[in-house]
């Protein structure tokens, strides 16, 4: 292999690449889009619910658990209706997401200290909405409840609020988040997307430059040329590699100012774990365009491979360490995994080589494999 | 037919025949392009099942505990963490054995139990305190153990309480009587095999009919299709009614084969309806797939331009986050996508069982759009090549 040819091999590839206007543009706009449009689409808090409300009582006291609800931001209040009949075509149309019941004596029980039972419909169509809706209506009808009922213990027994609150509740739990305090989801998304992004764009990138000369024929000059395959591939891997390296730093910079995700940890570190990783992705995507004829089927086999195994498997949305089985050992073989960690452990745990460094060995066995697997699997001679 | 005038009736024939001849010639073009076909055989049975296993909740989280009282009250507290939400790996760590794990992500919740925990629960003159430390580099599942977690503390101290003041009278309290309307036993299967179809119908009828009509252009055999006596809307429709029939049995063989028999997904309202809207739905999404379509010169190019439409559109039409809680200025471009409505349409068929009568205007509004980005693709289309 002869550097300078592999180079010559690469400056072609770099006017290809800058000359369609159009690609080289989609080239950087693309990882920048999904970065904003999946950074916003899976923070999302689940508010504004539409709700209406069936006052059976029409008390002072249902009108006070009502507003309970009127008033939150997770719900949007869209008046009181006269039965439940009334609501359901609400419900049925999607215009409604739940409907409370307060039933006729609600005041006069809880007055006497008795228990009431209030009814909720909840749409459950959508069924990962359904559990924060429910938490949302549990957690304020215990707050109610909880103050009724010291409220009613301190009236009964004499007690201080205070006293009968603790008297309610004697256990209590002091919660401390750790690397994210504030439990803010983009900073826990905004890392992990840069992993994702770039497993997605950088394949996607070079699997399309060599599939592009096989579809449009021009790769039968390289079959036919005394250039060799190693030398072909290193001009084609270097300016890929590179375009995505440009892209992932671009990356880095929206999660950390567009965002405000903290980096916490070894810069320079997670520079070079993340140009391996551009490395080992990119020669995925050298795989992919071996074994696909046409640029569709390049672009369709990347985004399954990376919607189904990156998004399962990585950890970015299920911890790896509640896998078990089969799940655990597909989770450890992957390369988005360890870059995922480090990528979590550089941005909140302030983590560098030293917390980090059996991720970047697995991370650089990987890569080397995969480039070598590309070697051995790209032929110069085509099968058919 | 040389020199004699064609009735109305003859060409209405020979135009249907070139339609229907052109959309022919789609199905031998697709199976052959073998890792397409693949594609479109992985995306309407081993995708689905695979997206149907995913759960947002909260499952299997490590648990790490440092057990400092060694009590009853301590072994029940840590009993309590367990299957499906948690699963206690260590009961016995010191603090900052423990802390390690969290850090290095092998647990998400370390709870520390003081050596004085059974004594102030018992005698209740003081609050008894347990620490709980949550990994909240993923914010999702963190919040979800640290939410359940307080619940478990609170539901053995409300028992405490009820053991100890057994005498005391009733106190008043809310029940929550919950009822889920059109999923009463909480089946996530449900809601996530349907999106996944919905998402795949999606993607596959915004790429496959766009990919081949700029493969076409890109080979220059759509220049042999246009001289001859083909008008560019056969050309461009008959894609569409080949992506259509590949649309509609891919959906029948998920829905039959796969969400009914594996995971009981119920189809309440009309099976008819559902097919012919889910038609109608491939059509109006083709639409977008046809317009980028002539905006792009090359396949790479086209597939780059797809992915920056298609992603937004899965992400933000109301399949992941609701549409309520978008600022209003989105949710009104998300009104000009069709899969917005077909949510509401496909959805409202299954799981509440609607007709026609209450999804009318879903239906007219994603039939609008589709109409106009078919018409303006065609426009484009025709101008381009002169037709």
């Amino acid at each position: 292999m002869k550097l300078r040819r592999a180079l010559v091999v690469a400056q072609k590839e770099v006017s290809e690449i800058v000359r369609d206007r159009i690609y080289c543009a989609l080239a950087f706009l693309l990882p920048v889009v999904l970065m904003l449009v999946f950074g916003y689409g899976l923070t999302q808090e689940v508010q504004n619910i539409p709700l209406v409300i069936v006052d059976n009582d029409r008390s002072a006291q249902s009108r006070d658990y009502a507003n309970r609800f009127i008033e939150s931001r997770y719900f949007e209040f869209k008046g009181y209706v006269s039965s439940v009949r009334a609501a359901e075509p609400l419900l049925l149309d999607g215009d409604v997401r739940a409907v409370i019941v307060l039933p006729a004596l609600f005041q006069e029980r809880l007055v006497s200290g008795l228990p009431v039972d209030i009814q909720t419909f909840v749409d459950g169509t959508f069924t990962y909405r359904l559990r924060t809706i429910d938490g949302y209506l549990q957690a304020i009808n215990q707050a109610v409840s909880g103050e009724l009922q010291s409220q009613y213990l301190a009236r009964t027994t004499g007690v201080s609020n205070e006293r009968a609150q603790q008297a309610l509740q004697p256990l209590r739990v002091e919660t401390r988040y750790l690397y994210n305090q504030e439990l803010r989801e983009i900073w826990s998304i905004a890392p992990a997307l840069i992993m994702f992004v770039l497993t997605l764009t950088a394949p996607l990138l070079m699997a399309l430059s060599v599939v592009r000369e096989k579809e449009t024929g021009t790769i039968y000059n390289i079959y036919a040329s005394t250039i060799t395959r190693a030398e072909y591939l290193a001009g084609k891997l270097l300016p890929n590699v590179i375009v995505s390296f440009i892209n992932g730093i671009l990356l880095v910079l929206i999660a950390v100012w567009y965002f405000g995700a903290p980096l916490k940890g070894d810069v320079l570190f997670f520079l070079v774990a993340m140009f391996v990783y551009v490395v080992w992705a990119t020669s995925l995507g050298l795989l992919i365009s071996v074994i696909v004829r046409t640029q569709m089927a390049a672009t369709m086999v990347t985004v399954v491979l990376v919607m189904v195994f990156v998004m399962q498997f990585s950890g970015m949305m299920i911890p790896v360490s509640s896998m078990t089985g089969a799940n655990n050992a597909i989770a450890h073989s992957i390369a988005a995994m360890y870059f995922n960690d480090v990528v979590t452990h550089t941005f909140l745990k302030s983590g560098g080589l030293e917390a980090s460094w059996r991720e970047f060995v697995a991370l650089i066995l990987l890569m080397t494999s995969f480039v070598s697997f590309g070697f051995l699997l790209f032929h110069k001679r085509s099968k058919s | 037919m040389t020199g004699v005038e064609q009735s109305i009736g003859e060409r209405v024939a020979l135009w249907l025949r070139q339609l229907g001849v052109m959309t022919l010639k789609e199905f031998p073009q697709l199976v052959r392009d073998r890792p397409v076909f693949a594609y479109i055989v992985f995306i309407f049975t081993l995708d689905i099942i695979i997206a149907a296993g995913q759960s947002v909740e909260l499952n299997n989280a490590k648990v790490v505990i440092n057990d400092a009282d060694q009590s009853m009250a301590s072994r029940e507290l840590t009993y309590r963490f367990r299957a499906p939400y948690f699963d206690v790996a260590e009961t016995n760590l010191h603090p900052d054995i423990a802390l390690s794990w969290l850090d290095r992500g092998q647990a998400t919740l370390l709870i520390d139990i003081p050596p004085n925990f059974s004594e102030s629960l018992y005698r209740g003159d003081e609050v008894a305190t347990v620490q709980m430390l949550v990994d909240t580099s993923n914010a999702n599942i963190g919040f979800l153990a640290a939410s359940y977690g307080s619940r478990i503390a609170a539901e053995l101290g409300t028992q405490f309480t009820a053991q100890r003041t057994a005498s005391v009278t009733a106190l008043p309290r809310i029940d929550n009587q919950r009822r889920v309307r059109f999923n009463a036993d909480i089946n996530e299967s449900w809601f996530s095999s349907i999106s996944e179809l919905l998402a795949v119908i999606t993607v596959a009828c915004i790429f496959l009919p766009a990919v081949a009509m700029v493969r076409e252009k890109e080979r220059g055999t759509v220049e042999q299709l246009l001289v001859s006596p083909l008008s560019p809307f056969q050309v461009m429709f008959a894609k569409v009614l080949a992506m259509m029939t590949v649309m509609l049995i891919g959906t029948a063989f998920s829905l039959f084969v796969i969400m009914q028999p594996l995971f009981d997904v119920p189809a309440r309202g009309s099976l008819a309806l559902f097919f012919a809207l889910t038609a109608l739905y491939a059509f109006a999404t083709a639409g977008i797939g046809m317009l980028a379509a002539t905006f792009a010169r090359n396949t790479a190019q086209l597939g780059m331009l797809l992915m920056l439409i298609v992603f937004p559109i899965i992400l933000l039409s109301g399949l992941w986050v609701q549409l309520e809680s978008m600022p209003t200025w989105l949710r009104q471009v998300m009104n000009l996508t069709p899969l917005r409505y077909f949510i509401d349409i496909a959805y409202g068929i299954l799981l509440r069982g609607v007709d026609i009568a209450i999804i009318w205007d879903s239906v007219l509004k994603m039939t609008a759009i589709g109409i106009v980005l078919f018409g303006v693709a065609l426009w484009r289309f025709r101008r381009q090549f002169g037709g």
